[in-house]
C-alpha cells in the first residue's frame, strides 16, 4: 500500500505539471487567461486519470483492448461526476461546453491507445526477430 | 522395468549399465539421455490413468510449452499430452538455460518451438507454435521475456 500511495503521488505531480505547464504556454500563446475553477478542476482530472490507470493490474485476466475500454468508461463517468459537482459551485455548463470535454477527453485517449497499441506491435515484432535470431544461431551452432 | 542405483562416493569413473530384451522406445530415450547433458523430464501420457501406463522419458527439445492446470502438470509435444510429476517452478529452474521461459503464471513457453510472435486484435500478444497451436503471453511477464530473449541472445552469440 506504501508503495502504490508513494507511486501514485508521483504520477500525480509529475502529471499534473505537464498539464498546467502545457496549459500555460497555451495561454500564453493564445493570448488566453485561466482561472482558479480550472486549475482546481485540472487537478481533480489529474488525479482521476491517474487512479484509472494505476487500477490495471486488476484487469489482468482482461484483454488490453477490452482493459482500455474499461479505463476510459470510468475515467469518463467519475470526471463527468467531477464536472456535475463543480457545477454546484460554478454555474452549470452549456452543451457546447459538455461536448467540448467529452472530445477533448475522447481524441487524446485515441491518440494514447493507438500508440500504445503501436508499442506493443514494435515490442512483439523485437521478439519475433530475437526468437529467429536465437533459432538460427542455434541451427548454425549444430552444422 | 527395476532400476537398481548403487551410490560410492569414491567412484571416478561414472558409468550405466542398461540390460534390455529389445529395444523399445524407452530404452532409446534412456540411453540418449545419457549420451546428452540434457536434462530429461519424465512424464505419463495424461489420457491415461496415473498408476497405469509406462512412464515416457521427455526430451525437452521435444516440447512445446508446459501448462499448469488444477495443480497438474502437463507437458505438450508433438507426439501428445504428458502428465509430469513436479511443479511449474522446479521445472522452470531446471529448463531455464535450455530456452524456457515462463510468460504467465501458469505456462512456461519452449523458444525454440516458437514460430512467430504475433499481437492480436485484441491488443493480446500470442505465440504461434509449429503444431498450430497458440499460447497468450501474459503482459505482467512481457518485461522478464524481453530480458529472457536478451540474455539467450547475448548467451547464444
Amino acid at each position: 500500500m506504501k508503495d502504490f500511495i508513494k507511486s501514485y503521488l508521483l504520477e500525480l505531480c509529475c502529471s499534473y505539471t505537464i498539464v498546467s505547464v502545457a496549459g500555460a504556454f497555451i495561454n500564453m500563446a493564445m493570448g488566453t487567461e485561466t482561472n482558479n475553477a480550472n486549475v482546481v478542476l485540472m487537478f481533480i482530472f489529474c488525479n482521476i486519470a491517474v487512479f484509472v490507470l494505476s487500477i490495471h493490474k486488476f484487469f489482468e485476466k482482461l484483454s488490453p483492448l477490452a482493459m482500455i475500454i474499461i479505463q476510459y468508461v470510468v475515467a469518463l463517468v467519475l470526471c463527468t461526476g467531477a464536472i456535475l459537482i463543480a457545477t454546484l459551485f460554478w454555474g452549470p455548463v452549456t452543451p457546447r461546453g459538455w461536448f467540448e470535454f467529452f472530445r477533448s477527453f475522447t481524441i487524446p485517449y485515441i491518440i494514447g491507445a493507438a500508440l500504445y497499441y503501436y508499442r506493443l506491435y514494435r515490442e512483439a515484432k523485437d521478439q519475433d526477430e530475437m526468437i529467429k535470431e536465437i533459432q538460427k544461431q542455434k541451427t548454425n551452432s549444430k552444422s | 522395468m527395476k532400476l537398481n542405483l548403487f551410490e560410492d562416493k569414491n567412484i571416478t569413473d561414472e558409468h550405466v549399465d542398461v540390460y534390455y530384451s529389445d529395444m523399445r522406445p524407452v530404452i532409446r530415450q534412456i540411453i540418449d539421455s545419457v549420451n546428452s547433458e540434457r536434462p530429461t523430464l519424465s512424464g505419463r501420457p495424461a489420457d491415461e490413468d496415473l498408476d497405469d501406463g509406462e512412464e515416457i522419458i521427455l526430451d525437452p527439445k521435444e516440447i512445446y510449452y508446459l501448462d499448469h492446470i488444477d495443480r497438474k502438470l502437463f507437458a505438450y509435444t508433438e507426439n501428445g499430452v504428458y502428465r509430469l510429476m513436479s511443479t511449474l517452478a522446479s521445472v522452470e529452474e531446471q529448463l531455464s538455460p535450455y530456452g524456457f521461459v515462463r510468460i504467465s503464471k501458469s505456462n512456461l513457453v519452449n523458444i525454440y518451438k516458437i514460430k512467430q510472435l504475433k499481437p492480436d486484435i485484441n491488443m493480446k500478444v500470442y505465440a504461434s507454435f509449429d503444431n498450430g497451436e497458440r499460447i497468450c503471453i501474459n503482459r505482467s511477464y512481457k518485461k522478464s521475456f524481453t530480458e529472457y530473449l536478451q540474455k539467450m541472445r547475448r548467451m547464444s552469440q
